[in-house]
């Protein structure tokens, strides 16, 4: 493995800190004792395509390791039909089961070598640990992280409702708005347009008017905070209103802090504007009959509002 | 109380909105807030605020309010203005700091929504 693969995994380690060697490591581990021919150890090596063996007694204790460079220099020395004994290292750099991945990482940077044995705290071999383990171990971690993803994107974009569970037609939302991130003295625009749509729809004023001051704040939250890009799809069902605000931004790092009243991150230019006060996501609790708030640090925020319509 | 009264206790402008000084004024209230208008705010009141960004006037659109009275003599934005207009709302200026505006109103009868 290149110098440059190494750096860029130690660049990440950190991020999978939590793998021990234990969960990486290769259990199977093909050893042979210490009285065995150095031929012996070129067969086993040749049938199983591996580059070393650690070497134990009779307790399975690891006393060294032999590795394809000491079998080529036998080779070169006729020494084929000696004793491993004879060539290999004895004073061998293991690791121990409890090694996590960036002292782990740390110790191939340090000594070069391709595999380091496993050992438990007295010196029984468990297992061995090559930097292919780590690469297999982190792109399993990797598939999961995936696999989360893509589920949770499942979850975000299918066309039902959050709170209710029926089908919504995003496409056919009756209602659409691209919220403009860009310029803060434009928020709360999309809401406005909103309510006078809902209004031109026949939709009772007390009703629009909750509507608005929910979206309102949801709006003005995306511009102030998600740094990315929003919109707001409106639909109008029988007996309900369902808006959803989403963005594809920062997303929120604690939601239970940002549902408190009165926490606030907004800077000081926004609280001039009169919001950034800490009431933006109470409001919305506020005014909607039911609230979801979806959101991940990184993940963008999805909010959605049910508005019941009343009983004509 | 009408329009016209209100304007003439706190010595007031009407900026946009003059052919509604007859009109009765319901409920009223005070707030640089834009959330705390957003929330407590009753549709068809009249709010003493300074801020006079757009989003003032888009609050007072979301909230069906009657209209703004700008304290403290600040500067409002054309775009403000403009869009007060379009709305429909009455923008009232007033040199007064909104302490003493609250406080001429409170004295001449007008009571808060949390008196009502």
């Amino acid at each position: 493995m290149s110098i440059e693969l190494s750096c860029k995994l130690s660049k990440y380690a950190h991020i999978f800190e939590d793998l021990k060697a234990e969960d990486i490591m290769t259990k199977q581990v093909s050893t042979l004792t210490a009285d065995k021919k150095i031929s012996q150890a070129k067969e086993m090596m040749k049938i199983k395509k591996i580059s070393g063996i650690p070497i134990v007694n009779d307790e399975n204790k690891l006393i060294g390791i032999i590795s394809i460079e000491d079998i080529i220099k036998a080779l070169e020395t006729g020494e084929m039909e000696e004793k491993i004994e004879k060539i290999m290292t004895k004073e061998v750099i293991s690791l121990k089961k409890e090694d996590n991945l960036p002292s782990i990482i740390q110790k191939f940077e340090m000594y070069k070598f391709g595999r380091f044995p496993v050992v438990d705290e007295k010196n029984f071999l468990c297992g061995i640990l090559t930097k292919v383990d780590i690469l297999h171990k982190i792109l399993d971690k990797f598939n999961l992280i995936y696999l989360h993803d893509k589920k949770r994107n499942s979850i975000l974009n299918q066309d039902l409702s959050l709170i209710t569970g029926e089908k919504l037609d995003i496409k056919k939302a009756e209602f659409k708005h691209q919220i403009d991130t860009t310029d803060i003295s434009r928020a709360g625009e999309g809401a406005a347009i909103l309510k006078s749509f809902l209004i031109n729809k026949g939709i009772d004023s007390e009703i629009a008017r909750k509507v608005g001051i929910a979206v309102y704040e949801a709006e003005t939250n995306v511009v102030i905070h998600s740094k990315g890009e929003g919109e707001i799809l409106c639909f109008i069902k029988k007996d309900k209103i369902i808006v959803r605000v989403i963005d594809n931004g920062i997303g929120i790092e604690n939601l239970d802090q940002a549902m408190k009243e009165g926490f606030s991150t907004a800077p000081d230019y926004i609280r001039e504007l009169g919001f950034g006060a800490g009431m933006g996501i109470p409001n919305m609790k506020r005014f909607a009959d039911k609230l979801v708030i979806l959101s991940e640090k990184n993940s963008g925020t999805q909010v959605e509002f049910v508005f019941f319509l009343k009983d004509k | 109380m009408k329009i016209k009264d209100i304007v003439k206790i706190i010595d007031g402008e009407v900026i946009v909105g003059k052919e509604r000084i007859n009109e009765e004024v319901n409920s009223i209230g005070a707030a640089d807030m834009m959330s705390d208008v957003l929330a407590l705010s009753k549709p068809g009141m009249l709010i003493l605020t300074g801020n006079t960004s757009t989003q003032a006037v888009r609050t007072a659109i979301v909230t069906d309010l009657m209209g703004l009275v700008i304290v403290r003599g600040k500067e409002i934005p054309p775009a403000t203005v403009e869009m007060a207009k379009e709305s429909n709302l009455i923008l009232i200026k007033t040199n007064n700091y909104m302490y003493s505006t609250c406080g001429k109103l409170y004295s001449a009868g007008l009571r808060g929504i949390d008196e009502h």
